[in-house]
């Protein structure tokens, strides 16, 4: 649900988060490195959309940046953030800190360290309210009450401290403190990453009810397809900073535009439910410090040719809501029946060099 | 508070000569590792100017000096020569006792840098062998040693010294035997700490794997990676080691025969002289403050270019 | 619901430590140039009073029943009689202790506070100038000698400016009808301000040392990036949640410091002649009034390690994964 803000006048008519050409660096005693490049995606109301890719990739930084929780070594060179028509990179400290929390909120990776340890759990929600909210202390707390159990977690534990609760409990308790103020949007950074997989399950159960119940968008950041697959209606798979094929999820899952989208999916299990043998795809992402010309993923793409060695290719529309950046989509069909077999994969070669053009000898 | 080097040292055991060799290539490797980042830092290399600059002056006074150190000045009517101003003759005047300021200042820095250098070693050897023995047994040997650690926490410094110094005598060497039993505390602490997260490294465990002594392996695996932390706890002790003489000589139990800038100051103190005479007062307070500044500098210019080392690797 | 356990520990520390003091003591005293009968017996004294100490140290025993009487006439706080006063050892430093004490609390309160607060404000404002510079003069207050701060101070305020007294508690003459009126008259502050400000420019180079590290270390954690994603202030963030957290081994720090600390005070109380322990030590060390010397020297001690133990109590307190026991 949409909630107002007295120091803002939102665009009923723009999209709930927008990202234009979003280009963030970090500036260190190697010169500017280029973390996010030129990104642009869009998340809408009432949605759940994902961005995945490897570590690195330049994802949890697109969190960061859009909250402006950039390290003191970092920024936004070009490009736009826009919530709701407003232009985040544009505002001071005291402008933001009244969208922070209120209309945008955060759940950062690890709770585990992201809760003060030394002060009690309800403190901190309670704290977070009144940061924003005339409000008393009783009814903080009664609030704190019912945030509790929207999350399943017993109030009477309320004023325990983070360390006496488990790791799920804590990841619950930080998700009670991001509704406190029902944002409209939450971005999830890794939010189910060091809990076991019964916890996450639940959790992202929980997450998916309240979207539906309280109408929140969820922007879900992971390295882990399965966590995305399970709970997001759109994706973006990020990779080396740039934006690798974007749109609906369930589209892209079916028919998959973009070679690293193909090779990512050998690579996790609960995809291909048949299939016993996962296929990695061999090498590293590049050297942020030093990027290769043209596609990123070239070194490591069994389908590359010399076109991809100029400049890495742009987004391109293939299908209703529905992006890779690719300059081979034309051959897709092959490019998907070899991707399944291992001798594809094996193709690059261990130094990181592609061998090129696929051809008919397999 | 940093202390492990970038690339840790690790070799497998072998034969006990070559065990040796390897402990004295290790130290190089590290010295020598040590030494290129040490002169990043513009503090820590001005630091170790001053130092070196007084360590000079301590080796060359007694030829230089123009007065000697027990020497007295006399007037022209015969009389001591008290208190005198600055003046071409004395350019920081002369002491209470008639005695040349500048000389006298130039003569007590051998005692100090004597006992700020020795103090130093001294604290850097004890404080790391117990803080390498108690980190890497652990058990009940650390529980022990740590026990001592806490119960001598509870023995405030300069009185201790005075203790020593009224049942043995004034003696330097009374001074240096209160450094030595109570100045590596806090140095034995910080290595202990840095010895039980060493002692885990994978090459350590081979190391173990492998049958290499107790010996070898904190002498030969460990010892190298925690010497810059030494080093940098042996720095911050020259200043201390300096200041507690001054300040035991300043109290009166320092050893009157040998000139320093703690007698300077307590004659001037004592003989309240310091209320006319500001040139009997200042250089000597000066002097010391300089170079524990100095050795100050060591420690934490070095320090601050480990530490951001560290967290670019 | 404290955790007993970990306290219990520290304060059967606190009583060893204080055995182990007594028992350096009694046999470093021994060694005193005359034997270890020089060490209990003056040598003004008369024959009667000879016999009597004879009698309760057990003088003409073996050694060990004479450390048992030793140990026993500590735990009954006889603490033999001064050669140079002639009164008890225990009535004179228990009058120099309040005095030790009302100028250590003091100087460590406000070096503490101040230091903390800086430290705090130092560590936020990184990288600057300001704090480039501030640093430097930290340095610089750490590396003077505290004596020689001291006598710069008392030349300067003292006898050139003649703004405060040369030294001393209380001016000559001066009568008190109280123990509190002694120390909240005027005449005891004037008295009180030079040594208490030499000695807070010693003490409070470490806490705002501490306090700047710590603050660095806290500030690249987790939860500091919470608060500012919640939207809270810049002062907030800073006290609330970093330098709550950076304080604590601030805390425990402490015993390092007061080990230190009382080496400083026996200094200052040299040189501006206030009449505490540090000070009555030296004087009776100076005149081989060996009673006195190590009457003072164990309280200065027994000072020491009682402070380490509140600091652990405070630590305790402070720390909320202590004080509950971790998971």
């Amino acid at each position: 649900m949409k909630q107002a803000n007295a120091n803002f006048d939102f665009d009923d008519d723009a999209p709930l988060l927008e990202a234009e050409d979003l280009t963030v660096s970090y500036s260190t005693s190697q010169g500017d490195l280029i973390a996010v490049d030129d990104v642009s995606f869009t998340v809408k109301e009432d949605e759940i959309f994902g961005l995945v890719g490897e570590s690195g990739c330049g994802k949890s930084t697109v969190a960061q940046a859009i909250l402006s929780l950039l390290p003191s070594n970092g920024m936004i060179p070009s490009g736009s953030i826009r919530f709701r028509g407003i232009e985040l990179t544009e505002l001071e400290k005291r402008e933001l800190d009244s969208l922070r929390w209120e209309n945008l909120a955060l759940i950062s990776q690890g709770a585990m360290n992201a809760l003060n340890p030394v002060q009690r759990i309800s403190t901190q929600i309670v704290e977070a309210i009144q940061a924003h909210r005339e409000i008393s202390k009783q009814d903080a707390r009664e609030r704190t009450r019912e945030l509790f159990e929207t999350v399943g977690l017993d109030p009477e534990r309320m004023d325990d401290y983070p360390h006496q609760f488990s790791g799920g409990m804590k990841q619950r308790a930080y998700i009670a403190m991001s509704l406190a103020l029902d944002p409209d949007l939450i971005i999830a950074d890794e939010p189910t990453t060091a809990l076991d997989v019964i916890v996450q399950d639940q959790i992202l159960k929980r997450l998916k009810e309240l979207r539906d119940e309280l109408n929140i968008s969820v922007v879900i950041i992971s390295h882990d397809i399965s966590v995305i697959a399970e709970t997001c209606r759109r994706l973006g798979v990020m990779y080396s900073g740039k934006l690798m094929e974007y749109g609906d999820l369930r589209d892209i899952f079916a028919n998959p535009y973009n070679p690293y989208t193909l090779g990512m999916q050998n690579a996790f299990p609960t995809l291909r439910g048949d299939q016993s043998d996962l296929i990695s795809i061999p090498g590293s992402p590049p050297d942020i410090a030093d990027l290769p010309d043209g596609c990123r993923f070239l070194a490591r793409c069994p389908f590359a040719t010399e076109e991809c060695g100029q400049e890495h290719p742009p987004l391109q529309e293939v299908a209703e809501d529905h992006y890779s950046a690719c300059y081979h989509h034309d051959r897709i069909d092959t490019m998907r029946t070899e991707a399944e077999r291992r001798s594809t994969w094996n193709r690059v070669q261990d130094d990181g060099t592609a061998v090129g053009v696929e051809g008919a000898d397999d | 508070m940093s202390g492990e080097t970038s690339s840790p040292v690790q070799r497998g055991e072998g034969q006990p000569s070559q065990g040796w060799r390897r402990f004295v290539e290790n130290l190089r490797n590290s010295v020598q590792e040590q030494a290129k980042i040490f002169v990043q830092s513009r503090m820590a290399v001005a630091g170790l100017a001053i130092i070196v600059f007084y360590v000079i002056v301590a080796l060359v006074s007694p030829y230089i000096v123009p007065y000697g150190p027990e020497e007295r000045i006399y007037t022209a009517a015969g009389e001591w020569a008290k208190l005198q101003p600055p003046s071409l003759a004395h350019p920081l005047g002369t002491t209470e006792s008639a005695y040349d300021v500048l000389s006298q200042l130039l003569l007590g820095a051998r005692i100090a840098m004597f006992v700020g250098l020795l103090g130093a070693f001294m604290v850097a050897i004890i404080g790391t062998t117990v803080g390498l023995v108690a980190g890497y047994y652990g058990g009940w040997i650390d529980e022990i040693v740590m026990r001592v650690v806490d119960i001598l926490y509870g023995l405030p410094f300069i009185p201790f010294v005075i203790v020593l110094v009224t049942v043995l005598g004034a003696s330097v060497w009374n001074i240096i035997l209160g450094i030595a039993l109570l100045y590596w505390l806090s140095t034995a602490r910080v290595i202990r700490s840095e010895v039980l997260s060493l002692r885990e490294r994978p090459y350590v465990e081979a190391a173990e794997a492998a049958g290499a002594s107790d010996f070898r392996i904190m002498g030969v695996q460990i010892l190298p990676n925690v010497i810059p932390l030494a080093a940098l706890y042996a720095a911050i002790a020259v200043g201390y080691s300096i200041v507690a003489q001054a300040s035991i000589a300043f109290l009166g139990f320092g050893d009157p025969t040998v000139p320093s800038w703690g007698v300077m100051l307590q004659r001037a103190f004592v003989t309240q002289s310091f209320g006319t005479a500001w040139w009997s007062v200042f250089p000597p307070g000066l002097s010391i403050t300089l170079v524990v500044t100095g050795a100050y500098l060591v420690g934490r210019g070095y320090e601050e270019v480990v530490n951001p080392q560290l967290q670019e690797k | 619901m404290v955790n007993k356990r970990y306290l219990a520990r520290r304060f059967l520390l606190m009583v060893v430590s204080l055995f182990t003091v007594a028992t350096i003591l009694f046999f470093l005293f021994r060694m005193v140039p005359g034997g270890p009968m020089s060490a209990i017996m003056s040598p003004r004294m008369t024959e009667a009073a000879r016999q009597r100490v004879i009698e309760n140290f057990g003088l003409n025993e073996p050694l060990w029943r004479q450390y048992l009487l030793y140990m026993w006439q500590l735990l009954h706080l006889n603490l033999g009689e001064s050669f140079y006063y002639g009164q008890t050892v225990k009535g004179l430093i228990v009058d120099r202790f309040y005095n030790t004490m009302v100028l250590m609390l003091t100087a460590f309160l406000i070096s503490y506070t101040i230091g903390i607060y800086l430290g705090a404000q130092l560590g936020w404002i990184r990288g600057t100038p300001k704090e480039r510079a501030a640093m430097i003069v930290v340095l610089l207050m750490r590396s003077t000698p505290v004596f020689w701060t001291g006598m710069i101070v008392l030349y300067l305020f003292a006898f050139e400016l003649n703004m405060f007294p040369l030294g001393g508690m209380r001016g000559v003459g001066a009568e008190y009808s109280s123990v509190s009126g002694k120390f909240l008259s005027v005449d005891f502050l004037y008295h009180l301000v030079l040594p208490v400000f030499t000695l807070t420019t010693f003490y409070t180079g470490l806490p705002l040392l501490l306090m700047r590290n710590n603050l660095l270390e806290v500030l690249s954690e987790d939860y500091i990036d919470t608060a500012r994603a919640k939207g809270l202030t810049n002062r907030r963030i800073l006290f609330r949640h970093a330098a709550r957290n950076a304080v604590l081994p601030v805390v425990t720090a402490f015993a390092i410091a007061i080990g230190f600390a009382v080496g400083g005070q026996v200094l200052i109380e040299t040189v501006f002649s206030w009449p505490g322990l540090g000070r009555e030590m030296v004087k009776a060390s100076l005149r081989s009034d060996y009673p006195v010397a190590q009457g003072a020297f164990l309280l200065l001690s027994t000072i020491v390690i009682s402070m380490n133990f509140l600091a652990d109590l405070a630590y305790t307190y402070l720390d909320p994964r202590v004080r509950l026991g971790g998971t």
